[in-house]
């Protein structure tokens, strides 16, 4: 089965302070590492399972520029075929533009699976997968967090709330967006990604593909970003361990639990 | 008295005996060549390893450590009695070529032993057949009843046959010179060999003395070249390979090999590391070949002290006997792991089969093995190697992903931001610490590395150093955010690429800036960049720069220390590692009211602390102890109550270990530049 | 005057949290702003539905067919993309669920309306909104403003707004069929599964000792495992320590495991991401160890240690004894 995966480079945030540019509308950017998204990446390792075990090929694709290619070349040493970059030069990019732009280049990749994560962890925004499924006429499903193929069809599980999974079947070809969990991505060393470098990677500039001012016009806009207020929040109790272990114990007794 | 014919003269069934010896040679030197020969292929096959520099160090090496046997009375009575069947053998090599050419009937070596010279020759190697027989007997004896530790899991049959063997071989000569001198009384020299065997023998019996003195001859030469057999099949096979081996021994202590020794550009390589056993180069088959199954590795392995299931003795062994399974002297191989009894893949891989993965991963990389060594065996080479391979095909554990990776992106192994690596420094309010930028100039260059820089504890040691340093008047700096982790630990759990793009991007870094003396904070850095890095500018670890510091009188210690009685933990990136076992003494020593013990296990034979190393990632289920809970132990039974470490690593486990037994009043541990900043 | 819209989300024919939340916000809106209240729900039958939307909205839009027995995403798209149509509503709120995910972008796609998503905040001036939503995981707050159109799709955060209680009103419910033009399904439902079923129900435990991220591996686990049977309490987890294999999710807290209220929810090395934030709205006391002093469990918990989890856990355990 041919499988093409979108995926994106965002911002390693987790021990980050992130800092808001003189705009207001961006963060500082000089500082931070860029990493896969970590959906994108069990999107990925889903792909070349499933390559692994029905036959097939597996396309990644991004939108970005040469440094975003990093990401490509992981997506190859972990086994993916072929990867393609289409670079937006100063395009303004939101969901709304990404999905227009993924949708005209997966159109030419022949596709029986596309695979996309459910979110971006930098927007947060969780549209791109639909959205592509929807300008390509293809079904889908959302916070899939397991795929069990059968012959043109996919038994899937869904993710809701509360624990509680959605079973449905799907027919190909489909769009799916991938749940963190679905699998334990496998590691690639820098000699593995680097010996990826001989693979295939395309890259198309954007208006090669022809698309229309109303295209690639944003939806959403930000106008501006600001830290979280400084809540009340936590008391925070100060000492040495053992000292803070009594403080805590007394605490617990107090609100009703026998320890 | 009548003459008596040479055993080789005389004729059996009417064929000259030389003939049974020619036949005998012929055919057990032929076999002889032919196992070598087998042996040969798959050093011949395994990987490049270049071990002809230095000649004059190698032959220095092999006079001391081959020769000399230095390191065989680490272990007293076992080294002594090797010792003495290692000479033994030497004195002993003449006699058996004397007899072999008297086999053969060529009598170069007749003018020789009748002169004066084999007079004395004869004494000698009378001597040392007695000495060789006691201490073969002793050997079996101690084997037998005292059953040292270390010899469990090693062949212990191939033991008692050989040391059967050996002292056949002396007592057949003693019996054929016995039995000559019963035959031609007349004037000798002291033959205190051939006269005890003498005694056992019938005075007056021309037939029987004969008799024997054919047997034993014919039963001497036959027993030498079972031995000659014998030995490339069997842990013997040291006897002929074990000087080659201390001759071609590694003299880097502490580097790391390359991933391939004749491949430049490692993106050529299909696979990297040791998945198969064709992957080790010619050095490491030649270390399986050599190994006598001594078990001194082991016991002195702290991984296998606390009940990890590393054992370096058997990892050789297991090596071992699989080449030896598939590159066998007789018949066709087991090619693969799993004809040889185990059920995996076919590819011959032998992580996962031969050796588990835990094995590998127990190991901290101390070198403990290495130094206690007879014959110069490489493990900490063959670990990396094997943990390379188990990197590229995602058997290392998990836990990795996400280290690795913060080490590639954030430069450092807790993910936190570059650009808070000179944090720290911010809490010296009345030091200045100079952050290098391109171009500028400093004495030293403090390379902090990633615990120094994030973790609060080493901070805190890192902050002891470089307020010493201002105290000296040194003109110091750091590079901060541009300082990458220096890869250590990196490059020893087998992630080459990521520990070569570190290196990289250091080596650049450090370009920029012009300094005289490069300093580290713990022993780690200093040693992979004074090894693995190709740079030439001075490289020393703070211990032994403080040291000269204070000789020098730049620092001055005046206040006394804490009336403690405190014992230094070598740790083995100084210590083994690097041979650094005196200057952080000479600066303890310095320290007024310093009273300073040695533990047993002290200066080579330190115990590792548990390790700077995998161990902060990847716990061992198997082990009972830890580590550092030992060397607490250790440092208590010789009556300190201050431990003081110069490594960082070290510190935290000894912290932890301390804190875990609840023995904050008995014990505290400092690092030393802490200790030596309290007397300034 | 025009209308707000809001999707009503329902599953096994009880109406879910969300639907109120959007409707108390959506109300604030059509009062501030004169607009007018509709819910649009798409059911099976009215059941345990109807009742409750019609006390909160002015009117409501009932779609009534049996194909709406199970949530499909393809035809709450189409669906609703002919009621946007017809009634040209200036927002359209609905849930940011796994439903909501799965139709709200393919919607915006089709009518060609803009969507902004996973809303905390919703502002009008005049007739364009203003929405306010987080970015990098709760890290920044951002707000966003959409490029003119005559209607704007909404997805709203769970509990991001207080459902409250107001004067009931009485809605106009116009019932409607099935529109034409509507697709064939290209997905069939097969059943619900529950895989939070397991040996223990953390959502009834009164004391639950929960880790994160900041256990480091798996092998750890035990020791925090310890601490929970010597302070009685039940083990749970966030979300990663799920993903990675190491507990069964019957552990999980959050927006996609078990919601919990114990008395107390001693919270080990959890950074306090909003989806597991959410699960534990419900507990009486919060108390949070982590060794980064930002973390944004600080900011949901009552009482929080700065400090190295496993050093609290050890601390912990020797004072029980004492």
């Amino acid at each position: 089965m041919d499988i093409v995966v979108c995926i994106k480079r965002v911002p390693l945030t987790q021990e980050v302070d992130l800092v808001i540019d003189a705009g207001k509308k961006d963060i500082r950017k000089d500082d931070l590492a860029y990493i896969l998204n970590d959906w994108d990446n069990y999107a990925i390792e889903e792909a070349v399972q499933l390559k692994e075990t029905f036959d097939g090929s597996v396309t990644v694709v991004t939108v970005g520029d040469e440094e975003d290619e990093e990401i490509l070349r992981r997506a190859l040493a972990m086994g993916a075929d072929r990867a393609v970059r289409v670079d937006p030069g100063s395009q303004p990019l939101d969901g709304f533009v990404l999905s227009g732009i993924l949708a005209a280049v997966v159109k030419t990749i022949p596709h029986d699976l596309v695979l996309t994560g459910v979110q971006a962890d930098d927007d947060n925004a969780g549209v791109v997968g639909v959205m592509l499924a929807e300008r390509l006429g293809l079904s889908h499903a959302a916070v899939v967090t397991r795929i069990e193929k059968e012959n043109g069809t996919a038994r899937l599980h869904l993710e809701l709330e509360g624990g509680m999974d959605a079973v449905c079947q799907i027919r190909f070809p489909a769009l799916l967006t991938i749940q963190t969990g679905i699998n334990e991505p496998r590691y690639v060393s820098i000699m593995g990604i680097r010996k990826a470098g001989k693979k295939e990677l395309k890259v198309i500039e954007l208006g090669e593909l022809g698309l229309s001012d109303a295209d690639l016009l944003p939806q959403t806009q930000v106008e501006e970003l600001y830290l979280p207020p400084e809540a009340e929040g936590a008391e925070i109790i100060e000492g040495d361990p053992g000292a803070i272990a009594e403080t805590l114990l007394r605490i617990i007794r107090e609100k009703g639990v026998n320890v | 008295m009548p003459t008596i014919l040479h055993p080789a003269a005389s004729h059996y069934l009417g064929i000259p005996g030389v003939v049974f010896g020619w036949i005998i040679v012929v055919l057990a030197v032929g076999l002889f060549g032919y196992t070598i020969y087998k042996r040969l292929v798959l050093l011949k096959g395994a990987q490049a390893d270049p071990r002809f520099s230095n000649i004059g160090e190698r032959l220095k090496g092999l006079l001391t450590f081959g020769i000399i046997q230095k390191r065989q009375p680490r272990y007293l009575w076992a080294g002594i009695l090797h010792i003495v069947i290692f000479w033994g053998f030497v004195v002993l090599g003449l006699r058996s070529l004397e007899l072999v050419m008297q086999a053969l009937g060529i009598p170069f070596l007749d003018p020789l032993m009748k002169g004066p010279f084999g007079a004395f020759y004869g004494s000698l190697k009378d001597l040392f057949e007695l000495l060789v027989l006691a201490a073969c007997i002793f050997s079996i004896l101690r084997r037998a009843i005292s059953r040292p530790a270390r010899y469990a899991g090693s062949h212990q049959f191939e033991a008692y046959l050989v040391l059967g063997l050996i002292s056949f071989l002396m007592v057949t000569d003693m019996l054929y010179e016995g039995s000559l001198l019963r035959i031609e009384s007349g004037a000798h020299g002291w033959l205190p060999a051939a006269q005890t065997a003498a005694v056992f023998l019938p005075e007056a019996n021309p037939s029987a003395l004969k008799a024997i003195l054919q047997s034993s001859f014919w039963l001497h030469i036959l027993a030498l070249f079972c031995f000659l057999n014998l030995l490339p099949l069997s842990k013997h096979f040291h006897i002929i390979t074990a000087l080659p081996n201390v001759f071609f021994r590694k003299l880097k202590k502490g580097a790391i090999k390359p991933l391939r020794w004749d491949v430049e550009d490692i993106d050529e390589l299909e696979s990297s590391g040791a998945g198969k056993i064709e992957d080790f180069t010619w050095k490491h088959v030649l270390d399986f070949y050599t190994c006598t199954e001594c078990g001194r590795c082991s016991d002195n392995c702290p991984a296998y002290a606390v009940g990890r299931p590393l054992s370096p003795k058997m990892i050789t062994i297991k090596l071992r006997d699989y080449a030896y399974s598939r590159y066998p002297v007789f018949g066709p191989g087991n090619r693969s792991a799993s004809e040889a009894g185990k059920d995996e893949d076919e590819s011959g891989t032998i992580i996962g089969t031969i050796i588990e993965p835990d094995e590998i991963w127990s190991c901290t990389t101390c070198g403990a093995c290495e130094e206690e060594c007879p014959v110069f065996i490489e493990y900490i080479d063959k670990m990396i190697d094997m943990r390379r391979y188990m990197v590229e095909t995602g058997l290392a554990p998990k836990t990795f992903n996400q280290i690795l990776m913060q080490f590639e992106k954030t430069g450092n192994p807790f993910g936190k931001p570059a650009a808070k690596r000179a944090e720290w420094t911010q809490e010296l309010a009345d030091i200045p610490v100079k952050i290098l930028k391109d171009g500028d100039e400093v004495d030293v260059l403090y390379f902090v590395d990633s615990y120094g820089s994030y973790d609060p504890r080493v901070q805190e040691i890192a902050r002891a150093i470089a307020t010493g340093l201002h105290r000296a008047g040194v003109s110091f700096g750091v590079l901060g955010r541009r300082e990458k982790d220096s890869g250590h630990q990196v490059r020893r759990m087998g992630e080459e690429g990521l520990f070569q793009m570190l290196l990289e991007e250091n080596v650049e870094t450090f370009q920029g800036v012009t300094f005289r003396t490069m300093i580290t904070t713990d022993p780690h850095a200093f040693n992979t960049i004074l090894k693995d890095y190709p740079v030439s500018f001075p490289v020393m670890h703070y211990s032994a720069y403080v040291e000269s510091l204070v000789r020098t009188g730049r620092l001055q210690p005046v206040k006394p220390v804490e009336p403690r009685v405190y014992t230094y933990h070598d740790p083995c990136y100084l210590g083994r590692h690097n041979g650094l076992y005196d200057p952080p003494r000479n600066l303890l020593r310095s320290l007024p009211g310093m009273r300073l013990v040695e533990m047993e296990r002290s200066r080579d034979r330190s115990f590792c602390c548990g390790g700077g190393d995998i161990i902060l990632w990847h716990e061992i289920e198997q082990e009972e102890v830890r580590m550092a809970a030992k060397r607490i132990e250790m440092a208590r039974s010789a009556g300190a109550d201050c431990l003081v470490t110069a490594c960082p690593f070290c510190l935290i486990h000894f912290e932890d270990a301390i804190k875990t037994a609840g023995l904050e009043n008995e014990m505290k541990v400092i690092d030393l530049m802490e200790l030596t900043l309290s007397t300034l | 005057m025009s209308d707000i819209y809001v999707v009503a989300e329902h599953r096994q024919g009880e109406l879910r949290d969300i639907t109120f939340e959007m409707l108390t916000k959506a109300r604030a809106l059509c009062q501030a702003g004169g607009h007018s209240l509709t819910a649009v729900l798409l059911a099976d039958e009215a059941g345990a539905l109807l009742p409750p939307l019609a006390e909160r909205a002015d009117k409501i839009l009932f779609f009534q067919d049996a194909r709406f027995k199970v949530f499909d995403p393809d035809l709450y798209r189409d669906v609703l993309a002919h009621a946007i149509g017809e009634g040209k509503p200036l927002l359209i709120l609905m849930g940011h669920t796994p439903s909501g995910l799965e139709y709200a972008p393919a919607l915006s796609i089709r009518t060609g309306l803009p969507i902004a998503t996973d809303c905390v905040d919703i502002q009008l001036e005049g007739s364009k909104p203003k929405l306010t939503r987080q970015i990098y995981s709760g890290k920044l707050f951002a707000r966003v403003v959409c490029r003119d159109a005559e209607s704007y799709l909404i997805t709203v955060r769970p509990s991001a707004f207080q459902p409250e209680e107001s004067a009931p009103v009485q809605a106009e419910v116009v019932q409607l069929p099935l529109p034409g033009g509507v697709s064939e399904p290209r997905r069939t439902f097969i059943e619900y599964e529950d895989t939070s079923a397991g040996a223990v129900d953390i959502a009834q435990a009164p004391f639950l000792v929960s880790i994160g991220r900041g256990v480091g591996e798996e092998e750890n686990i035990a020791v925090i495992q310890e601490l929970a049977e010597r302070l009685g309490a039940t083990l749970s987890c966030s979300r990663p320590v799920v993903d990675k294999n190491w507990l069964p999710r019957y552990h999980q807290v959050g927006t996609s495991g078990k919601s919990v209220k114990p008395k107390v929810y001693l919270a080990l090395g959890i950074s306090g991401a909003f989806q597991h934030v959410a699960g534990i709205a419900g507990a009486g006391t919060v108390i949070a160890v982590n060794k980064d002093k930002k973390a944004p469990i600080f900011r949901a918990a009552d009482y929080g240690v700065v400090d190295d989890l496993f050093k609290i856990a050890e601390a912990l355990k020797e004072k029980i004894n004492g």
